[in-house]
């Protein structure tokens, strides 16, 4: 076979084999999946922060919406509110001079009353004191016709002077 | 050419014992090495050899990837390209290393060695014509397992009878480049060693052999990277899984 030597080529490809099944076993497979390992973990942190990113944006858009809401429902809270109160202190208002004209036409009816009836019995007294003055001064001068013409002249008179 | 003590010797199955004694050395080496490494992996914050041996896997993946056509054939051939990176580096550097020589003063004849003669009993094991053509023979039948998974694809390659000459040159040179790269480093460095000293005592070789050890140091890199390389361009050529352009 000259320089050929199969032997040789069989014994060291045969040990050539076996290193490289110990090689494979004790140190490619584990090198080889601890970075494949390290690969899907790099994939899976960069997976979760493209998710948790995008999740707080939308929990950002969510909460930027609400307090959008908040903020309409507080003004349109605020402007009923206002209205309201308004409407209520125009209401007291009316109320109030409602009730203001009320006493005041009570008061004025009720001194109308009063001076209607301190005048009547004014009236009634003069017509008392001027008849008795006068019947003293008639007593026996005349008659019981005469002193009622008198009497009712007499009120006649007054009612004038006191209207 | 450095003699070798052999089994088996006269006959034509005889077994150079240099070479498959450090065939299996240097597989213990890179075994043991790369274990070390693999026994404390840190997948956060990997260190030292780590670094090195994950740079060696990526810098196979890359190599693997430019010459396969399929992420499958990546997958498959990786192992084996960086298997055969790692081991033929250490493997070529070896015999730039130390230079072992055996003078015996009696036959031993079981081994075919002869009284008063030198052998080398340390050379890379690359070193051997039948270690590397075994090699390549081995790259071509995983290349033809490989591609026998689409047989009728790998028949019509065949109908260009050139391909067939490519079955033959391509292991051969496949082999012969890298034993004769290493073959001719080493053959060198024992030539400059035996240069006579001047005046019994100036290493005259020295320098020569310096630059001679740098270059071989390039070149021994530079050939296991050229065999890897290869081994993934013939397995590569061998995968139809994808149609052929």
């Amino acid at each position: 076979m000259g320089i050929l030597e199969p032997g040789t080529m069989i014994v060291s490809v045969l040990g050539f084999l076996i290193s490289f099944g110990i090689v494979y076993k004790v140190a490619f497979k584990p090198l080889a999946n601890m970075m494949e390992q390290r690969r899907v973990h790099i994939e899976n942190q960069i997976n979760a922060a493209e998710r948790d990113r995008a999740e707080a944006e939308r929990l950002l858009a969510e909460q930027r919406k609400l307090l959008e809401e908040a903020r309409n429902e507080a003004r349109q809270l605020l402007d009923t509110a206002r209205a309201r109160a308004d409407e209520q202190a125009r209401q007291i208002v009316q109320e109030a001079k409602a009730e203001a004209d009320r006493l005041l036409t009570e008061g004025r009816q009720l001194i109308e009353r009063e001076r209607a009836e301190a005048m009547n019995q004014v009236l009634q007294t003069v017509t008392e004191l001027s008849v008795q003055l006068a019947a003293k001064l008639l007593r026996g001068h005349t008659s019981e016709a005469v002193q009622r013409d008198m009497v009712a002249e007499a009120e006649r008179h007054l009612g004038e002077l006191v209207s | 050419m450095p003699k070798h003590p052999f089994l088996f010797d006269g006959t034509w199955y005889r077994v150079d014992l240099v070479t498959v004694f450090w065939t299996l050395v240097i597989g213990a080496i890179v075994a043991i090495t790369l274990a070390v490494v693999a026994r404390r992996l840190d997948m956060r914050s990997p260190r030292g050899l780590q670094n090195v041996m994950e740079w060696a896997i990526e810098f196979a993946r890359n190599m693997a990837g430019d010459t396969m056509p399929s992420e499958r054939g990546v997958r498959f051939v990786l192992p084996f390209a960086f298997v055969t990176l790692v081991y033929l580096f250490a493997a070529n550097w070896l015999g730039l290393i130390v230079t072992l020589e055996f003078e015996p003063a009696q036959d031993i004849s079981w081994l075919g060695i002869h009284a008063h003669t030198v052998y080398s009993l340390l050379n890379s094991p690359t070193e051997n014509m039948n270690m590397t053509l075994g090699l390549a023979l081995l790259v071509w039948l995983v290349s033809h397992a490989y591609g026998l998974r689409h047989p009728w694809r790998w028949l019509k390659t065949y109908r260009n009878p050139m391909a067939i000459i490519d079955e033959v040159t391509n292991p051969l040179t496949h082999g012969m480049r890298l034993f004769g790269n290493i073959l001719a480093g080493e053959v060198l460095i024992e030539a400059i060693l035996k240069m006579p000293m001047l005046f019994g005592w100036v290493p005259t070789g020295l320098p020569l052999l310096i630059i001679w050890l740098l270059y071989s140091m390039f070149v021994s890199t530079i050939q296991a990277y050229i065999f890897a390389l290869l081994l993934t361009l013939y397995i590569g050529h061998k995968d139809y899984s994808v149609a052929h352009h």
